[in-house]
């Protein structure tokens, strides 16, 4: 009887996701996201700790601690979101607008720089300009006899240039969809009433891509603002600090309730601009009123530029994307980045223990260290991509099927968070809270399970924004018509959404594969020598100056991130329709 | 029933419902075994896990193997002050993932590791009457390290090019004075902090170089203060390690080679390496410090036994070089501490060494404060 009827509550509560489901994934939501990051202020401000804020931010050890470190990360923001709105702006602009040849080969190359890891170039960067200013292998270009100047080889200059070059691919995606939205037939009256390409250019486009361009701006500004692999590879060895270094080197000399004060002002910084972005489209919303379908434009006569314009943008996209693959590669062969040609041996790929090869480091296909971290780095891709992928589709299940309430705006803008949070801050918050035992459950640091939470809370916008794509595909009289006949829930997900949407639903998991793998800035605090993953392994090896086994190891990063990568956008068959014709 | 057998019930019905507690009590038994004792235990165990704080890790653990086919050791180098980071973290979350714990760093391993409980001592009874009172406690010390000033003897074939540490703050060694990051390197924080102990020293030496005494600036306590201020007012260049530094001063072939703060040690690998790596012992009022390298056991280590042979062997076997596991560190410039083992040839012998020797007390009193003041100067 009291079975029975407990059975018949139950089937009522997950016929009805409004309540059950949207409690359930709230409490996942929490326990994901909101919690660490409570938790990591909390622990700002208990008694032992709550001196750290005026350590920070008023005492003698201010500027260098946080006001300078401030001072970078902005002036890394502001230049890596204009250009990254230059570069991919006019990248977009050539694809979708004008007549330059090879459109569709600067198109995919121009989406490329974004699947190669930002430490990968960082690193491509240091074999060809690293000079003699700290001791070790000098580059390529100074063994040539060239002589790079300390400005070229460390800090500023090159930690933009290199940012740069890894964000503009998102500016350029985000530009590109909505130039091809250009409604056509305003284009073609303003021509016709004899306006000039200039008055067209700013009377017409720009304005209907504004959003697009501040979106652009605002995403590679969150980017560039926390990215840790750039400036700790090229900046720290000349004292640039930005605020994710600062968090790293506080961490890691334990000076966690500082890290933690640091992490918590990166937040908020980052957030404020992302925020600032999004305001400003909004307050811009008017432009989505011009709609209606008009036929293609005629593309923009580029003339005598056509050739010329074309090498550019060609020549940008083979430096962003080709030139550091191939020099990690050859790097990876080489004993000496001076003679980057020369010499080259499969030592530290093949090659065993010899004491006179970098302390006696094995080489790739010996060295346990290294075998154990791939197997890690891709068990964990796959783990991640699984939780991610049905945590996303449960959330975004209950997000789509239930009514408005203040449940269902709750998950959805904590499922959003991490894309305001950089990744080093959501490793050090994973550490506040979980590094140790909480009530009857055991700590997790240094466990494989920790590593799983903190990934999957961190691509969970991703993991979400998928599900969401997926189930929005899937009619909802699909499963009207299931739950008529008595489906459960379950049933229906399991014999409806899940089939109906596997292609989107496995480039989701595909996608949030590669991010992981490819990821330093969330790993690096979360590590520990016995739970080691690769790209950690690549960073610690390139600061301790064996750049050969740090940059095979990129390419075994890359390798995989670009297999997968394209197995994804095959699955994807993403339309891209300004390609066509 | 006899008092005797009354003990015995009661120490048997104790093991039973203490199980957990038991434990240490197998530790300290484990204590006084020789390495033959340890031996089956250790290899039941099967493996053992160090912490090292030098890359030579990767040497013993190949000798190591060799020597006890049966265990495998797995060694992580992983610098002093992170090891003490993640042992901590490791300890705060109730896991233990090492065994032996190989580190330098004394002022905070005494204080933040031992007396946490984090680790604990061992001395092996087979050296134990070789080694001096003062490096069995509070931990094992199994050699002397040092960080010192190192130059280029290829480039000064007549010796040091510097005699006193402040011309590194003058002009001609703008840029060209080489270490590591005191604040991720401890042995450098310990370094600078020995300097500041040593302000009576370095006052005088200021005034050995510049014929007046001492001035100090605003906001500087002393005369060990002022020379790391204008140390790095002099843009000193900081690396990432130990060999950075040692490329960047030794490296065969440069005309005018920078200068840096090292382990004597490392001259070993000049051969190898291509470098000229020297000591400048005469260098007032001393090249640098030397300290120990201490070897502990992780509380609720998982391969006690293992644990414990490891550090034996780490101790050297009983010839005058101390054998297979001693050889990665017999070499010049690092320093035995067992008084059997012949002091290397090649290095000052260890009474005409005039690096100050670290008193990790006092050090650990003020070396916070030395960190927060290397940290406005960057």
């Amino acid at each position: 009887m009291a079975l029975a009827a407990i059975d018949g509550m139950g089937r009522r509560l997950f016929a009805a996701p409004g309540r059950f489901l949207s409690l359930f994934v709230l409490a996942i939501a929490v326990f994901l996201i909101a919690a660490p990051l409570v938790k990591i202020a909390l622990v700002t401000v208990s008694p032992q700790t709550i001196t750290a804020w005026g350590d920070v931010l008023t005492s003698r050890l201010s500027p260098n601690l946080f006001y300078k470190p401030l001072g970078n990360t902005l002036l890394i923001g502001a230049s890596v979101a204009g250009g990254c709105v230059i570069i991919g702006g006019f990248l977009a602009w050539l694809v979708i607008m004008t007549d330059v040849p090879f459109r569709r080969t600067i198109a995919v190359l121009s989406t490329l720089p974004f699947m190669i890891p930002s430490f990968a170039a960082a690193l491509a960067w240091s074999v060809l300009f690293r000079n003699e200013r700290v001791g070790g292998q000098i580059g390529f270009l100074q063994g040539l006899g060239m002589e790079i100047p300390d400005w070229l080889a460390w800090g500023m200059v090159p930690s933009l240039i290199v940012l740069i070059t890894h964000y503009y691919s998102l500016t350029f995606t985000v530009i590109a969809a909505a130039l091809a939205t250009v409604n056509s037939d305003l284009v073609e009256a303003a021509q016709m009433t004899g306006a000039s390409r200039r008055r067209v250019f700013f009377g017409i486009i720009l304005p209907v891509t504004l959003p697009a361009v501040i979106a652009g701006g605002s995403l590679s500004f969150a980017g560039g603002v926390s990215n840790f692999a750039v400036p700790a590879l090229l900046g720290l060895p000349v004292r640039m600090q930005t605020l994710s270094t600062r968090i790293y080197g506080m961490m890691e000399v334990g000076q966690t309730a500082r890290g933690y004060v640091i992490a918590l002002l990166l937040v908020l910084i980052s957030a404020f601009f992302l925020w600032l972005g999004n305001r400003l489209i909004t307050g811009r919303r008017s432009y989505a009123t011009i709609t209606g379908k008009g036929g293609r434009a005629k593309r923009f006569d580029l003339g005598g530029l056509r050739w010329p314009l074309c090498t550019l943008a060609l020549t940008i996209s083979v430096f962003a994307t080709i030139v550091p693959v191939l020099v990690l590669t050859a790097s990876s062969f080489a004993p000496s980045a001076s003679a980057l040609l020369s010499n080259w041996t499969l030592h530290y790929w093949l090659g065993e223990s010899t004491p006179s090869i970098a302390q006696g480091l094995a080489g790739i296909a010996h060295n346990p260290d290294i075998l154990s971290a791939i197997g890690i780095t891709i068990g964990l891709g796959l783990t991640v991509a699984a939780a991610g992928s049905a945590v996303g589709l449960l959330i975004s299940y209950s997000l789509v099927r239930a009514k408005r309430g203040f449940v269902p705006t709750a998950v959805s803008q904590l499922c959003f968070l991490p894309l305001f949070i950089p990744g080093i801050a959501f490793g050090a918050a994973y550490i506040a809270l979980y590094g140790a035992p909480i009530g009857p459950f055991p700590a997790l640091y240094g466990t494989f399970g920790l590593l799983v939470l903190a990934a999957t809370a961190f691509l969970l916008p991703f993991a979400v924004q998928t599900g969401r794509a997926v189930i929005q595909q899937v009619s909802g009289d699909l499963e009207e018509s299931a739950r008529l006949t008595g489906a459960g829930f379950v049933r229906r997900l399991t014999a409806i959404t899940i089939p109906l949407s596997a292609r989107g639903l496995t480039a989701g998991a595909l996608l949030v594969f590669v991010k992981i793998v490819r990821d330093l800035s969330l790993v690096v605090l979360l590590f520990t020598p016995t739970m080691p993953v690769l790209s950690v392994v690549a960073y610690r090896y390139a600061s301790e100056g064996f750049a050969q086994f740090a940059n095979a190891i990129t390419v075994v990063i890359l390798l995989i991130s670009i297999t997968v990568s394209l197995i994804a956008s095959r699955l994807q068959a993403k339309s891209q329709p300004w390609l066509q014709a | 029933m006899n008092s005797q057998t009354l003990r015995n019930l009661s120490l048997a019905l104790a093991v039973v419902a203490l199980g957990p507690v038991a434990l240490p009590a197998l530790a300290a038994d484990l204590d006084s075994k020789s390495p033959d004792e340890l031996l089956a235990a250790a290899e039941a165990e099967g493996q053992v896990v160090v912490y090292s704080f030098t890359s030579r890790i990767k040497k013993v653990e190949k000798a190591f193997e060799e020597a006890y086919p049966g265990i495998d050791l797995v060694g992580y180098d992983i610098s002093s002050t992170e090891q003490i980071a993640r042992l901590q973290a490791e300890h705060q979350a109730g896991v233990t993932n090492a065994d032996v714990v190989y580190i330098s760093d004394a002022p905070v391993v005494f204080d933040k590791l031992l007396g946490a409980g984090i680790i604990g001592p061992y001395v092996p009874p087979r050296v134990a009457d070789r080694v001096p009172a003062a490096f069995k406690q509070p931990l094992l010390a199994q050699r002397l390290s040092t960080k010192v000033l190192m130059y280029n003897e290829d480039a000064n074939p007549n010796g040091p090019p510097v005699s006193n540490l402040w011309e590194l703050t003058t002009e001609r060694w703008k840029g060209r004075v080489v270490m590591v990051d005191p604040l991720q390197r401890g042995d450098y924080l310990d370094l600078m902090t020995e300097i500041v102990l040593q302000s009576g020293a370095m006052a005088a030496a200021y005034e050995a170089q510049f014929g007046k005494p001492i001035a100090l600036s605003s906001g500087i306590a002393n005369a060990g203060e002022q020379f790391i201020s204008d140390l790095f007012a002099n843009d000193v260049i900081l690396v990432g390690s130990t060999d950075d530094v040692n490329a960047a001063v030794g490296k065969l072939g440069q005309s005018n080679p920078p200068v840096g703060f090292t382990s004597y040690s490392d001259r070993r690998d000049n051969a190898e390496e291509g470098w000229a790596l020297q000591l400048a012992n005469t260098v007032e009022p001393a090249p640098g410090i030397v300290f120990p390298a201490v070897l502990g056991i992780a509380e609720g280590a998982q391969n006690p036994a293992a644990a414990r042979l490891v550090i034996d062997f780490l101790m050297g076997d009983d010839s005058a070089t101390g054998g297979a596991g001693f050889k990665p560190f017999y070499v010049p410039g690092d320093y035995a501490t067992r008084t059997d083992i012949a002091p290397h040839p090649d290095a000052v012998p260890l009474p005409e060494f005039k690096a100050w020797r670290v008193n990790p007390e006092k050090t650990a009193e003020i070396r916070a404060e030395i960190a927060d003041l290397v940290l406005t100067l960057q």
